[in-house]
């Protein structure tokens, strides 16, 4: 069997079928899963100012840029295996530059709360053993993490749970859309405009509390009722949460008080994405946006986002994300005039204006290492087939010796 | 023969609110490889309820210029198969989304992905390609 590194789940049941060290086939894999497993067509290769190379003078050449910055900046890291940031996060300290990754514009907020133990948590055994109310909020799992409902949350028995889902469980979803996650939760399918979240959440509470709810009071009503009497819930939150209700976690927390027996969970997408927050939060007590200047100083400045809006950086180092794909277009024209150096197994939008590329192995695929669940639990990753490439790890450990 | 005056007609513009998603057979695409035509075609797309395309007299299939302050795609129109009450359009997260994506964060570092306001009209240009994505950056350099 073998670990998925397709998204944060880590399935660990995944049977890969390799002939002459190529994979032929996985099964159990979802989609995303299995198309990480079997690859990407397009392998990056070593370039220096966009011309042939050897990884070698790749890595000589990044470390020049980096050691000859003013103000570096280390960003991806949710696609790197725990081994591999850790180097980074050294890397870091050594150079006195920034360090953010992916969760500085997704979870990063909510994973700190949860690290600082604002709230209740719970593992995903404990979802599929005890759960019997799950509320996807702002969530599409069965698109994002899609064996999440399968593996742990609605479809299995559990020890508590062995009627499953026809009498044991009951799942909502609060979306903007009635996702495909949202399309199995027949019946419990509260629809919120854009940016209504926490007008819900307020009349939730108020529900909670005996009050009757300002906004659509019967629906409200009934489902605080449901909410009210679980055994085990659990609120699985999703970006359209996260970026509704923007930095009031504290609204998120009071609701979670008024229902003693739930747990909120964060929803991740990338593979070790906890990993990079759990990590960075055990050097430095921050989960993200990070500058070694001496000591450690945290600041919204020294997100990617606001490092390229006020261009603060002169150089970037991207491991394992494509800033270029998924940042807005108009905060990543900055990176057309800075150097960029791009550590992927693949070739990405980044990787194509990057002045530095230098190719690595996939991780949990084409070598080990360990990676960090959406729950916290660490899981081992898998090396299915050899490779040629160098782990990320690696190749940051000689970018550390060159510079 | 009388002229087309209807050639010369700027098609009427809609404003519309946009919110983006996941779709995990445009994520399986990327993952295959994010310069195919697969990933092109799943991911610019804008997702109509059927109310709001009568309203602005669009069909399955039509291309549609998107625009606001921060740049324009255009992109092909499909039509939601929910019972969606509309208001709301949706686009899959991808490059193409992100043209319409603000830089402002007031500071907090989080874009504002899931809330863009736009205008919307039937154009028949092309669907914008991730070349012309890309030869945008490669003008910057």
């Amino acid at each position: 069997m073998a670990t998925c590194p397709g998204c944060a789940l880590l399935c660990d049941d995944i049977e890969v079928i390799v002939e002459n060290n190529r994979i032929k086939e996985t099964k159990n894999a979802c989609r995303r899963g299995a198309a990480r497993i079997k690859g990407c067509i397009n392998r990056l290769e070593p370039k220096i100012a966009q011309k042939p190379s050897d990884i070698e003078s790749a890595v000589r050449k990044a470390a020049e840029i980096l050691g000859n910055a003013k103000s570096p900046m280390l960003f991806g890291w949710s696609n790197s295996t725990c081994e591999a940031q850790v180097k980074g996060i050294q890397l870091a300290k050594k150079l006195g530059a920034i360090i953010d990754d992916t969760s500085s514009f997704c979870q990063g907020l909510l994973i700190e709360k949860l690290l600082q133990k604002k709230f209740r948590t719970c593992t995903l055994e404990e979802v599929r053993n005890k759960a019997d109310v799950l509320v996807y909020w702002g969530s599409d799992a069965q698109d994002s993490e899609p064996r999440h409902l399968s593996r742990f949350s609605y479809f299995p028995r559990g020890e508590s749970r062995q009627r499953g889902y026809e009498e044991d469980r009951i799942a909502i979803a609060i979306d903007v859309r009635e996702s495909n996650t949202a399309k199995i939760c027949k019946g419990h399918f509260y629809r919120i405009q854009p940016k209504g979240d926490r007008e819900f959440i307020l009349a939730l509470i108020d529900a909670l509390s005996g009050k009757v709810p300002a906004y659509e009071p019967k629906k409200i009503l009934e489902l605080a009722s449901i909410l009210k009497k679980a055994e085990y819930g659990v609120i699985f939150a999703g970006i359209g949460l996260t970026y509704s209700i923007k930095d009031d976690f504290d609204i998120l927390v009071a609701l979670a008080d008024k229902i003693p027996n739930f747990h909120i969970m964060p929803m991740v997408g990338h593979y070790n994405m906890r990993g990079f927050n759990e990590n960075l939060f055990k050097e430095t007590g921050f989960v993200n946006r990070v500058k070694f200047d001496g000591k450690v100083v945290h600041d919204n400045r020294y997100s990617i986002v606001e490092a390229l809006r006020e261009k603060s950086i002169d150089a970037l180092l991207v491991a394992g994300s494509d800033p270029l794909s998924s940042l807005p277009r108009s905060l990543v024209r900055h990176l057309a005039s800075i150097r960029v150096i791009c550590i992927d197994p693949c070739v990405t939008m980044t990787s194509k204006i990057a002045t530095v590329t230098i190719p690595c192995a996939v991780s949990g695929v084409e070598s080990g290492g360990t990676a960090v669940r959406m729950d916290g639990k660490i899981i081992e990753l898998s090396k299915i087939i050899e490779s040629d490439y160098p782990t990320d790890e690696e190749l940051l450990s000689r970018l550390m010796g060159a510079l | 023969m009388g002229i087309d005056v209807g050639k010369f007609l700027k098609n009427p513009e809609y404003e519309i609110k946009i919110t983006t998603y996941r779709d995990i057979f445009q994520v399986e695409a990327q993952e295959c490889d994010r310069f195919g035509k697969d990933y092109e075609k799943l991911s610019a797309c804008i997702v109509m309820s059927k109310n709001d395309m009568a309203k602005m007299g669009l069909k399955p299939g039509d291309r549609v210029k998107v625009t606001n302050n921060n740049g324009s795609i255009v992109v092909e129109v499909r039509e939601s198969k929910r019972d969606e009450p509309g208001g709301v359009a949706f686009m899959v997260n991808s490059p193409w989304s992100n043209v319409l994506v603000s830089e402002e964060s007031g500071g907090r570092g989080i874009p504002e992905f899931k809330n863009i306001t736009a205008k919307i009209s039937l154009v028949k240009e092309e669907t914008t390609t991730l070349e012309s994505l890309m030869e945008y950056f490669r003008k910057l350099q």
